[in-house]
């Protein structure tokens, strides 16, 4: 494996520790995402990585190299890592060139034609960072980590300050980027469009501990607990042969002929493509997908495969709310 | 100002001539003896001022006007909305210049001695210099030092327990202005601060300078002015090198000792400079440094460590941890961070604080005098010593360098913050 991490553990104090135990590994060349909500310890994970923060135990090794052991810490000058931060810090006191080669070893410069003209930056190099909107500053941050040919590239929500039109073609820009230069990429979102759009693999991270790690088909129709289910989208809780089970909205379909799943419809709302409906089935709440209208205060019957649906451990029900 | 409004104010000063000749019937009532306690609390008022204005106007403007237009339309008037919501969220920065002013009002020493008022800074002296009580003078410090502290503490409790944290909102609504008679009232209101403040003596002391070039010793003049601007320089980088130091170890490190050893050592700027001078007499008694630059040099970063850190800290501030992160992610030590990263990021502010350090070093008094090398003046020691002596003409044109350097170096200075204005808009 390319990157290696194993029980890492990460504290500021040891009572509420924020990495427990976290072991994964990632193959060479592959983007993976790293999904959890804001303030689960993401961030933190990456500057482990980096070498910004200090392990308190656990291993890390990168192509070979141990970064991170009981009696041994790479700094982070050492590290083959680049890292695009969340706020794309490029240095204001310097222009795009001077941000993007900025203390690069002399053995890179001749990447700097290929790696402008992969981020389209190449007609605005005399420009200062304030001259730059904020995907140019988010490329030029890109850049600035790929010229220097990093073993592996960190982007800590790359994409949280865009707008939402920009957003769409930055992800698919950034992607292609990546792939191209077949750069080991562990990419950290809270965003699921993010990470279903662009993985290879997807990591959920709750209250320190790795969830669930997967292609993102299976983490979608096959979630190891309902808070992998749920932060992957709407769940719909039904019971079932005296148990309970959860189907995704997507699976549900409205039938015209009378089935053993009766909603009663609260609203309706038109989505573009067709309508979201939102209602109440056995006083549990139930979103699903309609190509028409329904009307509102009304009951449909509604209809899914028994395939479709989805069962967790007792026990993990208690990560619904 | 002080000696410059006791001559205006005198019997043969200007104001009292022009009564005699035309108001006669006034003239009697302007006869007074101006030395007093309460002529010269309004005069620190008039020379202190600008620190509770440049704090409430910060935090005004910080403020901006979306505080304002919310309170307007929960129908408060202008006059209700600036007691009900601009003058509590601006306690802190008001009550902060407030302390200044009460620190400066106790380390001030010229005026004090000139109108015979006795606070303890006059009374250190009285005791070192005239009685030659070393013993009383620092029974008197250490008195002082006290009341600083209960001051200072006083100030910290206060702050703490009236601090807001309020969305930021520099946006002034532009219609706001008035029109008709009123904004000529407002500039003619705020015109007298800053009329009686600066313009009147200043052109006093243009004047006194003009009638007395005469009989100025150039060479001196020279010769003062130089000592003046060197060791003001020279003290003003060490100023920028220890704050600076100290707040980037504080910085780098994130260790709480280093947090507590930066902010004790800004409390420098709360120890009246006859209490530092005193302390360092005591601390290098019998050694070969009492008398020499760089007792001086040390007292003067003491006392203005915290002058020179307060704009390079609050631009350190401003720079995201990420750009540290970034630095280190690029290969950069500690050393070559801040050398390629902060000091080109930051080199406004540091010229900032080497100007203010150098306005304060170069009015400087009671440090002065104390600490010395024999035969060394400097502008604002022969302005003192003239101005005692009763010879104030003759202090006039050393005052009037003191205000033209300081004047010059604020322009400089306004000229550096508007271009990190800038760059902070970007």
């Amino acid at each position: 494996m390319f990157l290696k991490v194993k029980n890492l553990v990460k504290h500021y104090s040891s009572e509420f520790p924020i990495i427990k135990n976290l072991s994964f590994s990632v193959k060479k060349g592959e983007l993976i995402s790293f999904l959890g909500e804001s303030g689960s310890g993401k961030t933190t994970f990456l500057k482990c990585l980096a070498g910004l923060e200090k392990t308190n135990s656990g291993l890390i090794e990168l192509n070979g190299k141990t970064l991170n052991a009981d009696n041994t810490f790479e700094s982070p000058q050492k590290r083959k890592i680049g890292f695009v931060f969340q706020d794309y810090p490029l240095f204001p006191h310097l222009n795009l060139e001077q941000n993007i080669t900025f203390n690069l070893e002399k053995k890179y410069e001749k990447n700097l034609d290929y790696i402008l003209k992969l981020t389209g930056l190449k007609f605005l190099l005399e420009r200062f960072p304030y001259e730059l909107s904020g995907g140019e500053q988010q490329r030029a941050c890109i850049a600035r980590a790929l010229i220097r040919e990093p073993e592996l590239l960190l982007l800590d929500e790359p994409f949280s300050n865009l707008d939402t039109t920009i957003k769409e073609s930055m992800r698919e820009e950034i992607y292609k980027i990546i792939k191209k230069t077949k750069t080991t990429t562990i990419l950290v979102t809270h965003d699921i469009n993010d990470a279903l759009n662009i993985s290879d693999r997807i990591l959920i991270f709750k209250a320190g501990i790795l969830q669930q790690y997967d292609s993102p088909v299976t983490m979608y129709c096959e979630p190891a607990n309902c808070y992998c289910a749920e932060i992957l989208g709407d769940m719909n809780k039904l019971f079932y042969k005296n148990d309970t089970y959860y189907v995704r909205p997507e699976r549900v379909r409205v039938s015209k002929k009378k089935s053993k799943y009766k909603v009663h419809v609260e609203k309706c709302f038109f989505q573009g493509k067709e309508y979201k409906v939102k209602g109440k089935q056995n006083n549990e709440t139930w979103h699903f997908f309609s190509k028409d209208p329904l009307e509102e205060n009304k009951n449909v019957y509604v209809d899914f495969g028994e395939k479709d649906l989805i069962y967790f451990d007792p026990v993990c029900k208690n990560f619904f709310k | 100002m002080g000696f410059t409004y006791i001559e205006i104010l005198s019997y043969t000063g200007p104001l009292q001539t022009f009564a005699r000749s035309n108001l006669p019937s006034l003239s009697n009532f302007l006869n007074q003896d101006y030395l007093q306690i309460e002529v010269l609390g309004i005069i620190l008022g008039l020379a202190l001022y600008p620190y509770i204005y440049t704090a409430s106007r910060i935090s005004f403007s910080m403020i901006g006007t979306n505080y304002l237009n919310i309170s307007k339309s929960m129908g408060l008037s202008n006059f209700q909305s600036f007691f009900k919501v601009v003058l509590p969220l601006s306690r802190p920065a008001i009550f902060s210049g407030l302390f200044l002013v009460i620190m400066e009002v106790l380390n001030e020493y010229g005026a004090v001695k000139y109108f015979g008022v006795n606070t303890y800074t006059a009374g250190i002296f009285r005791s070192w210099n005239s009685f030659g009580d070393v013993n009383g003078a620092i029974q008197l410090a250490s008195i002082l030092l006290v009341v600083v502290l209960i001051f200072f503490l006083i100030e910290r409790i206060s702050l703490k327990k009236s601090r807001f944290y309020y969305n930021k909102n520099t946006q002034l609504n532009i219609r706001q202005a008035s029109s008709g008679i009123k904004p000529y009232l407002y500039w003619i209101i705020c015109f007298i601060p800053f009329g009686l403040g600066f313009f009147i003596p200043f052109i006093f002391i243009l004047n006194n300078s003009f009638e007395t070039f005469y009989l100025a010793d150039i060479s001196k003049v020279i010769n003062l002015t130089w000592n003046s601007v060197s060791v003001s320089s020279i003290a003003s980088l060490l100023v920028i090198f220890f704050a600076l130091f100290f707040l980037y170890v504080e910085r780098i490190s994130k260790s709480k000792i280093n947090f507590y050893i930066s902010n004790t050592i800004s409390l420098g700027y709360a120890l009246p400079g006859a209490v530092i001078a005193l302390s360092l007499m005591i601390l290098f008694k019998g050694s070969l440094l009492v008398g020499t630059f760089s007792v001086l040099l040390f007292a003067y970063v003491i006392r203005f460590l915290a002058v020179g850190k307060s704009p390079i800290q609050s631009s350190l501030e401003k720079q995201p941890d990420t750009i540290d992160d970034t630095g280190k992610n690029l290969g950069l030590g500690p050393f070559s961070l801040l050398q390629k990263v902060h000091l080109p990021i930051n080199k406004f502010a540091l010229i900032s604080a080497f100007i203010v350090a150098f306005i304060d070093i170069l009015k400087e008094l009671p440090i002065t005098l104390i600490l010395r090398p024999f035969n060394f003046d400097t502008l604002a020691t022969q302005t003192y010593e003239f101005a005692v002596e009763e010879m104030l003409p003759l202090s006039s044109i050393y005052s009037l360098i003191i205000i033209v350097l300081g004047s010059l170096m604020l322009l400089i200075l306004k000229n550096y913050i508007d271009k990190q204005t800038d760059v902070s808009k970007s």
